[in-house]
This record gives C-alpha cells, sequence and structure tokens, in this order.
C-alpha cells in the first residue's frame, strides 16, 4: 500500500507570526545580557554614573538612604517623561504639519549618531577588555561603514529583511545597553514611568501618540518611525488565496537616540532632539478588499458570538480570537516598534546585574506580557500599548524572585534536594 | 572553572532537551509557544511555593524531615498544577479542532496531541533545569570550583547538572504519560505520574546522608530510565492500535 504523504494539519503553521515576532526580541535581549555580563564589573559601576537627561534631578550615590533614593529616582523619572511628552507632541506637531522629510533626515541622522558615536564606545570598551589587536585607522573605518550601512538599511526598505531586523537589533541594543549604566532605583522606576506614560499616551483622548495615530489614519500615510516588521507570513497552501490583510501595525515612535550623553562629549547633539520617545501601539488595520474582508472578519464576529456564553474562561476564549486573528487567513506581518524592544532590554539588562536566576525570570515574564498584550489587541481591535503589560510582569517577576526563589531554590539545592 | 567547564554542565543538564527542541519541537511554532507557555506556568508554581514556604526559611540543615514536608506539599502543589494544565489544553483542543474544521483542514492527530504534551513536559523539565542548576552554574563560568560536604568527591555543579539532567527526563516524558492516561481515563498511568514525581523528589532525601549521593543520583537515573520505558511502551501501544484501527477502515 503505497504511504500518501498526509495532508497537513494546523499545528504545522499556526502561530508562526507570534514566533517571528518574539525571536528578533529574545535576540535582542540576549545580545544585552551578554554585553552586561561582559563589560560590567559591579565594583566599579557604581562608582561612575552617566549624568544624562535621566540623572538631571538627582545624582545617586551608594551611601543615600533607601527613601532618598526613591525620592531622587522618581524625580529623575518625571523630567525623563515630561522631556518624552514634550517631544512627542513637538513630532506630532511636525507630522501635522507635513514636515515628513524633516522627520526622516532626523531619523537617519539619529541612528548614525546611535551606530557610530555609541556603538564605537562599546566596541571600544569591548578592544579594551579582549585586548584585540587593531590600529585606529581600520576601527574608524570599519565604523564608519557599518554605521553607513546601517542608515541605508533603516531607511530604505529594499534591503534584505535580515540585514534590516539585524541593524534594528543592534540599535536597539545599543541605545538599551546605555540605559543600564543609570543607577538602579532610577533605572526601574523609570522603566515603570515609562509603561505607565506609554498607557497614558495612546488610551488618553489628549494623548500624543493617539492624536498621532489618527493623524495617520485619516491621511492614509505611514509615519516615519523606527518599526521592526517580522517577516510576511505566506500561507503554505493557499487554497483561494489569501487578501491583503493587515492584521496588526504595532507602531513605536522613535525620536531619536537616548538623552545618555556621555561625560566627554560636550556636543550639544540634541540634548532635547535625542531624546527617546517610546511609546508603542498596536493597532488593527483591516484591508482594502472588501468581500474578503468580510468573508474573514464575519467569521471572527460570529466566532465571538459562539464563544463568549459557551466558555467562562476568558483565556481560551481570547485564544481562539488570537488563532483566528494570526491564523492562515492572514497575511499580514506583525511589527513592533523599537522602543519595546529598548525597554523590555532594559529590563532584562538590569536584571542580569544581579544574578542569572532573575534574567530568566524576568525573561519568560516578558514574552508572556508580550504574548498577552497580542491577546488583548486581538479582543479590542485598537491601539493598545505594547509596554505596560511586559513591564510590569517583568518588574513583578523580578522582585519576586528577588526576595523568595532565590533562597528557596538556593537552599534545597545546595542541599542537593530537588523535585 | 572557566567557560568550556560552565558550557559543559550547561549542557549536560540540558542537551537532550536542547536536542530535541531542535529535531522536533522548532519546526512547530505552536510547539515553541507550548513549551514557552509551559515554563512560564512551571515558574509560577515554584514562585508560588517559594512564597509559601519563605517564613520557614533557611531550614535548618541537620535535620531531613522539613525537606521531606516540603518535597511532599511541592510534588503535590505541582501535580494538581498539571491537572489544571491538562484541562487547559482540552479547552485548547477543542478550539484547534474547530478552527481546523473552519479552514477545512484535517482534526489534529494522535502524534499531534503527543507532540503538544511532549512540549509541555519540556516546559516543565526545562524550567527545573534552569531554574535548580543553570542559575547557579554563574561561579562554574570563573576560575575555581565548589564542592558540598555531603558528597565531597564530586563538584557540586556536576551534582546538579546530573540530577537535573534526570529529573528533565522525568518531567518530559511525565507529561506525555499523563496527558494519554486522562484523555484514556487510564487509571494505571493517572496514578503512575504523580507517585514517580513523588519518589523521585524523596529520593532526593537520600542525598542527605555523608556521601548518599553515591546511592542517590543513580537511582534516580533508574527512575528516569523507568518513566521512559513506561512512556515508550504506552507510545507505541497507541500509534499501533491507531495504525490498526485507520487500516480496517
Amino acid at each position: 500500500m503505497a504511504q500518501n504523504p498526509r495532508p497537513t494539519t494546523v499545528l504545522e503553521s499556526l502561530g508562526e507570526e507570534l514566533i517571528r515576532i518574539i525571536t528578533p526580541v529574545s535576540v535582542c535581549m540576549l545580545l544585552v545580557v551578554l554585553l552586561v555580563t561582559v563589560l560590567i564589573d559591579d565594583a566599579s559601576s557604581s562608582s561612575e554614573t552617566v549624568t544624562s537627561i535621566a540623572t538631571i534631578a538627582y545624582d545617586e550615590t551608594v551611601s543615600d538612604s533607601s527613601w532618598d533614593k526613591f525620592v531622587g529616582a522618581l524625580l529623575n523619572s518625571l523630567v525623563f517623561v515630561v522631556v518624552v511628552t514634550v517631544v512627542t507632541f513637538v513630532l506630532v506637531l511636525l507630522f501635522y504639519l507635513r514636515c515628513t522629510r524633516f522627520l526622516k533626515i532626523y531619523m537617519g541622522f539619529s541612528s548614525f549618531v546611535v551606530l557610530g558615536f555609541m556603538g564605537g564606545e562599546i566596541a571600544l570598551f569591548l578592544i579594551q577588555d579582549f585586548n584585540v589587536p587593531v590600529d585606529s585607522i581600520t576601527f574608524v573605518l570599519v565604523l564608519f561603514n557599518f554605521a553607513v550601512v546601517g542608515v541605508l538599511a533603516v531607511f530604505m526598505s529594499k534591503m534584505a529583511i535580515f540585514v534590516t531586523q539585524g541593524y534594528l537589533v543592534v540599535i536597539g541594543m545599543l541605545v538599551a545597553y546605555w540605559f543600564t549604566l543609570l543607577p538602579e532605583w532610577t533605572t526601574w522606576v523609570l522603566l515603570v514611568a515609562m509603561a505607565l506614560y506609554d498607557l497614558a499616551a495612546v488610551l488618553l483622548p489628549v494623548g500624543p501618540l493617539r492624536l498621532l495615530v489618527e493623524l495617520a489614519i485619516s491621511r492614509d500615510e505611514e509615519i516615519p518611525a523606527l518599526v521592526n516588521e517580522a517577516r510576511p507570513v505566506t500561507p503554505h497552501d493557499s487554497q483561494g488565496a489569501v487578501g491583503e490583510r493587515r492584521v496588526w501595525r504595532d507602531r513605536r515612535n522613535e525620536n531619536s537616540s537616548i538623552g545618555n550623553e556621555n561625560p566627554n562629549s560636550n556636543s550639544n547633539l540634541g540634548e532635547f532632539g535625542n531624546v527617546d520617545n517610546d511609546s508603542s501601539l498596536v493597532r488593527a488595520e483591516e484591508g482594502r478588499i472588501p468581500d474578503r474582508d468580510q468573508e474573514l472578519s464575519a467569521p471572527l464576529l460570529e466566532h465571538v458570538a459562539n464563544v463568549q456564553p459557551r466558555r467562562q474562561e476568558d483565556v481560551v476564549a481570547s485564544e481562539s480570537l488570537l488563532l483566528e486573528g494570526i491564523g492562515l487567513g492572514s497575511s499580514g506581518s506583525i511589527k513592533l516598534g523599537l522602543g519595546d524592544f529598548i525597554f523590555y532590554s532594559v529590563l532584562v539588562g538590569r536584571a542580569a546585574m544581579y544574578d542569572f536566576m532573575t534574567v530568566y525570570a524576568c525573561y519568560l515574564a516578558i514574552i508572556g506580557g508580550l504574548g498577552v498584550t497580542l491577546i488583548l489587541l486581538a479582543v479590542y481591535q485598537k491601539a493598545l500599548p505594547a509596554l505596560p503589560v511586559s513591564i510590569m510582569l517583568g518588574v513583578l517577576f523580578y522582585v519576586l524572585t528577588r526576595l523568595l526563589l532565590e533562597v528557596f531554590v538556593v537552599q534545597c539545592s545546595l542541599n542537593l534536594i530537588m523535585f | 572553572m572557566t567557560i568550556a567547564a560552565g558550557i559543559g554542565y550547561a549542557l549536560l543538564a540540558l542537551g537532550p532537551s536542547l536536542s530535541l527542541f531542535v529535531s522536533v519541537i522548532s519546526k512547530k511554532p505552536f510547539l515553541v509557544l507550548t513549551v514557552l507557555s509551559s515554563t512560564l506556568l512551571w515558574l509560577i508554581s515554584l514562585i508560588v511555593l517559594s512564597g509559601l514556604w519563605r517564613a520557614f526559611l533557611p531550614l535548618k540543615s541537620s535535620a531531613w524531615w522539613p525537606y521531606g514536608i516540603l518535597i511532599f506539599t511541592s510534588v503535590v502543589f505541582q501535580e494538581g498544577l498539571r491537572v489544571l494544565f491538562w484541562k487547559v489544553y482540552k479547552k485548547l483542543e477543542d478550539t484547534l479542532d474547530a478552527f481546523a474544521d473552519r479552514v477545512s483542514k484535517p482534526r489534529l492527530y494522535l502524534t499531534d496531541k503527543m507532540q503538544i504534551a511532549l512540549a509541555g513536559g519540556l516546559g516543565h523539565g526545562v524550567a527545573h533545569a534552569v531554574f535548580f542548576c543553570l542559575s547557579l552554574l554563574t561561579p562554574a563560568f570563573g576560575p575555581a570550583t565548589f564542592f558540598v560536604d555531603r558528597c565531597s568527591k564530586i563538584p557540586f555543579f556536576l551534582l546538579s547538572a546530573l540530577i537535573a539532567l534526570a529529573f528533565v527526563t522525568i518531567h518530559t516524558f511525565s507529561m506525555v504519560i499523563a496527558f494519554n492516561g486522562y484523555a484514556e481515563g487510564n487509571k494505571v498511568d493517572q496514578i503512575f505520574v504523580p507517585v514517580v514525581h513523588l519518589v523521585a523528589g524523596m529520593v532526593t532525601l537520600v542525598d542527605f546522608a555523608s556521601g548518599g549521593c553515591i546511592i542517590g543520583i543513580p537511582l534516580l537515573f533508574f527512575i528516569a530510565i523507568l518513566t521512559l520505558l513506561h512512556c515508550g511502551k504506552m507510545v507505541w501501544r497507541r500509534l499501533t492500535e491507531n495504525r490498526h484501527r485507520q487500516g480496517s477502515m
């Protein structure tokens, strides 16, 4: 009897788009953790703090009391969030006045600065640590080329997607590494503050990002921003082809590079402009093909109606919607903004400064939070911020691991008691 | 002792899981998501357990019975969580089947269901290995090593890696046995898994005696091999039954 190949089940391709967005996020986090473990020695890190916008209000020293540190961190974060808000509003204004060319040039410029200067500085640290024999002329040449190719990759969407994604991951990694150089309390409070800001900026009617998105929708234009796009998934066996339906679009505005000036640079490299603007939105956009949409969206609504009364668990209901959304019917690709990369990596990098157990716990928390955010998106079908859930879960798991899990596990392991 | 040793210990604990991951799981994105969510679930269970026991730690290291109670409560909690995991999986299976019907693809095969169970078990095993072994390996990458008093001939990292390897095997294949037991209503399988988990936990108590690890660790591996054999037998039986059923149709 001839063995006919069995028809493939849904298991083959389900969830592919989700994996395609989780992979770059994980790679970025891994790189930041590696950088942090290789370059940072706890003894020296606390003594030199980077003066930047994020530490204008208060510079943390080891000897202050916890309450002082906390208040100082709050002040720092407040200043940072205010600056970010102002810059976002400026961005909205510029977009409204159709200065897109200016915005694009500025984006390219900031990418060049990040890749060239920050990348160069980190490369110098690495060269020092590992005693790599390389002369300055070669170094400058290679760095310059690297930075220029990066700018082109970010701008021209015609490059190989692997190169573009790679460069976005590298930019995210560099910015995240600089963020981890901030003092400890400031970093944590800043993360929470940015998550709250993100929530406000996207959901409040007066929030700058919501205005931006609505402007873009009404004009049917793309927002000039640094966005990481997962590879579009082509359905494996397209029976009766699939419409151009974009299921989600995550957008983020990264206005420019991060506001960390290193103490040596005296150039006013946009003290103001160099503030990271990282609000991320997630929204669903229907394609322009009418009957495909009806066909694909009607089952979605019908499924909602069927699912709700039958099952109590929200998780499963939303999961079924998620399956509908990611499922075989759509050829859209998920886009995740660069700020999300950066702040997730900052969280994990900070966790790496304590111990690896916190790194694993925070990584799992962030990935879980990302999944929850995408499920919420499938349920609500409107612009949603991607930072809050993951950051809150990450911070929660960090605290729990540090306080509870570590003692438990070390106690058991050292006595060779495991279960 | 240097990076090579550190990587060696890590691979000792996680090598088979890694090869399983690369060969079976990485091909299907849904299975990767299952592994990640399963790992997250077991991490949460560990955190809850540590929260419960935090008030009593650090335990006096001389008496063994507090640890016995600790293991007992932890295993009971984790087995309860496994039942919960099964219930969620059942709902998921119904959803997937309904979805498959809608896009006119065949429903989940038996092998698909077993693969999902395997992915779930792998998540459990990886969670154990990562938190009990890998997270403590950081000093192993440096220039020295560490010995515990009770088992002073073998470096601590090697011991924890070996124990982690045994437990990864036990957890991974227990999930397959458990899911199959719940699906078929097979009482033997349903009882087998918690009992094996409890026995394996208790066997590690043997390590309490000085030099006890010489007996404890081989016993643990014996249990792991037992789980493997049972799982293999069960899978073989189900697959041949399935094939007969399909052949006779």
